[in-house]
């Protein structure tokens, strides 16, 4: 008796947690696309299935636990067969999930067409950051996790956005239909934002395409869905979608800013400017393996500071850093970092944590070994 | 704790053998370390395996804690991100290869024998090598956690290049571990193909089988064809690491998604191999304790072999995400949506055997009826994960551990909890504590579902797997599953405790153990003896 | 051989009357039922497939 009370009482809690489940914050969201609203539905659709469903049969059965209960002096009957049920039984999902497959098969081809697409962005997934770049336009970043490590570690207050929130996010349009061209440099990559219900594998050596037609401007953040190695938790993507004008004004002022990198490289850079550039990307592309402190994190990540090897052979250290090591855990940053950030990183590698060989290496240098 | 299984079973126990004949056909008996590294019993060989796969059940399950204490709250406290994902790589390896996949063959070992009447297994010798084997497998895995550069990181489904190019340098011993468990494995299965095709009481048909030789026969098919394709995939591993080959490697011209084809080819039905004999188990307890035979058991054979055809032909659901052509997504999915068929009927089929019977609610029935609707949650999560479009949304989440958990904890382990409480008195001769019992199955209901439900929220709000640190979003959900996840886990112990219990003592057990039970095994007497069937029963036809 | 295919077909959908079953025990070859099952697997590959590229047009 006592069980069937506590059985009686489990079945209560599904409706209670299906209503908890409508609420904010429990449920997929909605998003902010056409093929985001008709996902939504589709899972809405199933699930209120699964719930019928799952009343009739957890009722009958609990129904059947109470009613004919042993310890009543119940005499069970013999019946252990009949057909006709069984065929309806057969019959009725079957057809449940041909109207099912319905709306789910042309869901899946919309997601499936990204003819005519007005702007292609390249989506490159990358040990722990991913890189964008605007086809056709010369403009490309990489977006890195904009969460400090102390904040991390525990240190400082964790603000909103703790671990979803980037240094350069990916800016979008709105009311433009984007194509997503979406490969690897290293391992496989999971590229999602729940808003935008776009979530595609990057693999490297292969090109995905995916695309995206969103309604409403706001920032959607996301993050990497495929176990990728150590940071696979740290490597958010916050997407800023702009009205069309504000997004061809941010898309001009990119370019000119582009340039202007490009002019840098010809100059002759000095010993302080390139340890400040290079320490700030040396902590925002190489710290995760390597350490802040360059202690790195033996066998797969050796130490940098002092390094003995490091530091007497500068050839073989550019020449790492450009096109890494091949069967080891070592990116190539040669398509990943411009001239001025390689060049500013190997200096500061070579003159930083007690490393003091007065190496300077000039952009102009890289830029030369990166055209051969 | 080794159980207490009579040396030589009492000649007043034995309904079948006479004495004489007995000393002929046995060899002197072993003690010590020798009895149980020679054993081809059996009895001995299951209680092995399931000493064996409650081990490492402790041992996955000591992972489970460390990734439940770091979820614990956001930020990083206890271990480093490696660490973490080491450990949720270890518990899935060792809790599908070492705690349920072994658990149900020591059930195989002990049961299938007793059920259809035989003396032992037909391949006794087999039976004792696949048995060894695993206990080496699993020390290699394990070990490779104190090796230069850690265990396995690379997630229980070690996707290429993840594991090849970019694996810690013991990714070859786990190579070869899984080889080892991987011939176990298919020794084993080999075992009981043989023994239920040719060692059948005679009388007895096909169709005169209880369940879980069925579910167990198609389960040893399934092994048999998918784990030399585990094999092959490894040993490709292999050769991508050590050897300078391409398989997987796409700068030399390989593919990293063949890698998830041929994983999930095997993969899949890998799921249906953990499930299986559960079905199996389940279809033996729910009728004994309703008084009433099962509804439908000729469907539920066929629904057996339909799930395990089907099983070929749904791989590649598991990767939705990796850009296949459309067509190939729409095959995928109808397929999918077909196998929630015979599933369905299957549960329709125990509600059934239920209706109209007269039910009593001792701990096997317990657990099968938290089985029957727990599965069938987990059945819910994945039908709606077959649907492709959405499951852009699932895939790769919390909603997605949270289903699979489903399916294997208050699932598959709930069916082996249900099973050792069904089978203790004809092992061990006594019944289990009721009392601790009950305790045990109330705590871990509450702790399962305190632990896997709040993962669904989860996943939907957004949160990936295989993460150590979350965005605060997730705090809640994750707070609640940790907790749970604690209870669920020291729970456990007391599952020990009552086994230890109920091997040294308990309430005397008859050789019909319950009420309502009708196979074989109850026939003969309580514990069973070392030897039983010498002489084959005589099986008596019921009216199918 | 049309009444192994209905069987076999009775099979996929998981339901069949006793008698009939218990006929096909008796008097069946169990060769006849694998390889008609097995045609018939390979048939419903075929069907699904076929269904997924016409829906995909």
């Amino acid at each position: 008796m006592r069980t069937c009370i506590v059985w009686i009482a489990g079945c209560l809690v599904v409706p209670l947690t299906t209503t908890l489940a409508m609420a904010n914050g429990w449920n997929m969201p909605v998003g902010v696309t056409d093929v985001s609203r008709e996902i939504h539905s589709l899972h809405m659709t199933i699930f209120w299935i699964c719930v019928v469903i799952g009343v009739l049969v957890f009722g009958v059965m609990f129904y059947s636990l109470f009613r004919f209960r042993h310890s009543k002096g119940v005499k069970a009957s013999h019946f252990h067969e009949h057909t006709l049920v069984e065929v309806i039984w057969t019959a009725i999902p079957l057809l449940i999930l041909v109207g099912m497959a319905v709306p789910a098969t042309a869901t899946l081809k919309k997601m499936y067409d990204p003819a005519d697409a007005d702007l292609d962005v390249m989506i490159i997934g990358q040990q722990w950051r991913w890189r964008y770049e605007y086809l056709g336009e010369d403009v490309a970043f990489t977006s890195n996790l904009g969460t400090p490590r102390e904040t991390v570690r525990g240190e400082g207050e964790r603000g909103e956005h703790y671990l979803r929130e980037v240094d350069e996010p990916l800016v979008l349009p709105v009311d433009r239909k984007v194509r997503f061209l979406m490969t690897s440099d290293d391992v496989i990559h999971s590229w999602w934002v729940p808003d935008l219900a776009v979530k595609q594998d990057t693999i490297p050596g292969f090109v995905n395409e995916n695309w995206v037609r969103i309604n409403e401007p706001g920032v959607y953040r996301g993050q990497c869905a495929e176990l990728c190695g150590i940071d696979h938790g740290f490597m958010p993507i916050v997407v800023h979608a702009m009205e069309e004008e504000a997004f061809d004004e941010w898309l001009a002022e990119r370019k000119e800013a582009a340039a202007q990198e490009a002019s840098g490289v010809d100059r002759e850079w000095g010993l302080e400017e390139l340890m400040a550039r290079g320490e700030e990307s040396y902590n925002a592309v190489c710290a995760s393996c390597h350490q802040p402190d360059g202690g790195g994190n033996a066998p797969a990540f050796p130490a940098l500071a002092g390094n003995q090897a490091l530091m007497e052979e500068r050839e073989r250290h550019v020449e790492t850093v450009i096109n890494g090591v091949s069967g080891a855990a070592m990116p190539a940053f040669r398509n990943t970092l411009s001239p001025v950030e390689i060049a500013a990183v190997i200096t500061y590698e070579r003159n930083a944590w007690g490393n003091e060989t007065g190496d300077v290496i000039q952009p102009s240098d890289i830029a030369e070994r990166l055209a051969d | 704790m080794a159980p207490k299984l009579p040396l030589h079973h009492p000649v007043e126990q034995s309904s079948t053998a006479n004495a004489g004949g007995q000393a002929a056909a046995h060899p002197a008996p072993r003690y010590g370390i020798k009895r149980w590294l020679l054993t081809t019993n059996h009895k001995e060989i299951g209680s092995l395996y399931l000493i064996f796969s409650l081990t490492m059940f402790f041992i996955g399950g000591t992972f489970a804690m460390v990734v439940r204490a770091e979820l614990f709250q956001p930020g990083l406290q206890l271990v480093e991100p490696e660490f973490f994902n080491q450990m949720t790589t270890m518990h899935g390896l060792i809790m599908v290869f070492g705690a349920i996949m072994p658990s149900f063959v020591g059930l195989a070992n002990w049961m299938i024998p007793l059920q259809i009447g035989a003396p032992d297994m037909a391949l006794p010798r087999l039976n004792n090598f696949s048995f060894w084997l695993l206990p080496v497998a699993f020390t290699l895995l394990l070990s490779t956690l104190l090796m230069p550069g850690g265990g396995p990181n690379f997630g229980w489904t070690f996707y290429a290049p993840l594991s090849t190019t970019y694996a810690p340098p013991s990714t070859t011993f786990f190579i070869l571990s899984l080889h080892i468990a991987g011939i176990s494995s298919i020794l084993g299965a080999i075992n009981i193909i043989a023994t239920v095709l040719n060692l059948r009481a005679p009388g007895m048909r096909m169709m005169d089988m209880p369940l879980f030789c069925w579910t167990w026969l198609i389960t040893a098919f399934l092994l048999i064809a998918v784990m030399p394709v585990l094999a092959g995939a490894v040993t490709m591993m292999l050769m991508d690491i050590n050897f300078g080959t391409s398989f997987f490697n796409a700068a030399g011209g390989g593919d990293p998604v063949l890698f998830q084809h041929l994983f999930w080819f095997f993969g899949h039905p890998e799921v249906y191999i953990m499930i299986l004999p559960a079905f199996g188990i389940v279809s033996a307890i729910i009728p004994t304790f309703s008084r009433k035979r099962l509804f439908g058991y000729a469907s539920m054979v066929y629904a057996t072999g339909a799930i395990a055809i089907l099983s070929f032909m749904v791989w590649a659901h598991h990767m939705f995400t990796v850009g296949m052509p459309l067509t190939a997504e729409l095959f995928f999915m109808y397929t999918t949506m077909l196998i929630a068929v015979p599933t369905g009927v299957k549960v329709f089929n125990w509600v059934a055997t239920m209706f109209r019977g007269s039910i009593s609610f001792e701990p096997p029935m317990l657990f099968a009826l938290a089985f029957v609707v727990q599965f069938t949650i987990g059945g819910f999560s994945g039908l709606m994960l077959a649907i492709s479009p959405a499951d852009f949304q699932y895939h790769d989440t919390y909603f997605v551990v949270a289903h699979f958990h489903y399916v294997l904890v208050p699932g598959a382990l709930f069916a082996i909890l249900a099973a050792a409480y069904y089978w203790l008195p004809k092992w061990t001769g006594h019944y289990p504590n009721l009392r601790l019992a009950q305790w045990h199955f109330w705590l871990s209901v509450i702790g399962v579902n305190l632990t896997f439900f709040p993962m669904h929220f989860a996943g939907l709000a957004g949160m990936p797997r295989r993460i150590p640190d979350y965005a605060l979003q997730f705090a809640d959900f994750n707070l609640a599953s940790s907790l749970g996840g604690f209870l669920f886990g020291a729970s456990q112990l007391l599952f020990v405790w009552l086994i230890i219990k109920c091997v040294r003592g308990g309430e005397k057990a008859p050789a019909k153990a319950w009420e309502g039970a009708e196979d074989l095994e109850w026939s003969v007497p309580s514990p069973a003896p070392l030897h039983t069937f010498e002489h084959p029963p005589t099986f008596r036809h019921e009216s199918k | 051989m049309w009444s192994v295919i209905k069987s076999v077909l009775a099979a996929f959908f998981g339901v069949q009357k006793d008698a009939r079953r218990r006929e096909d025990f008796e008097k069946g070859r169990p060769v006849a039922f694998v390889a008609v099952g097995i045609l018939m697997g390979l048939a419903l590959v075929g069907v699904v497939a076929l269904v997924a590229v016409a829906a995909a047009r």
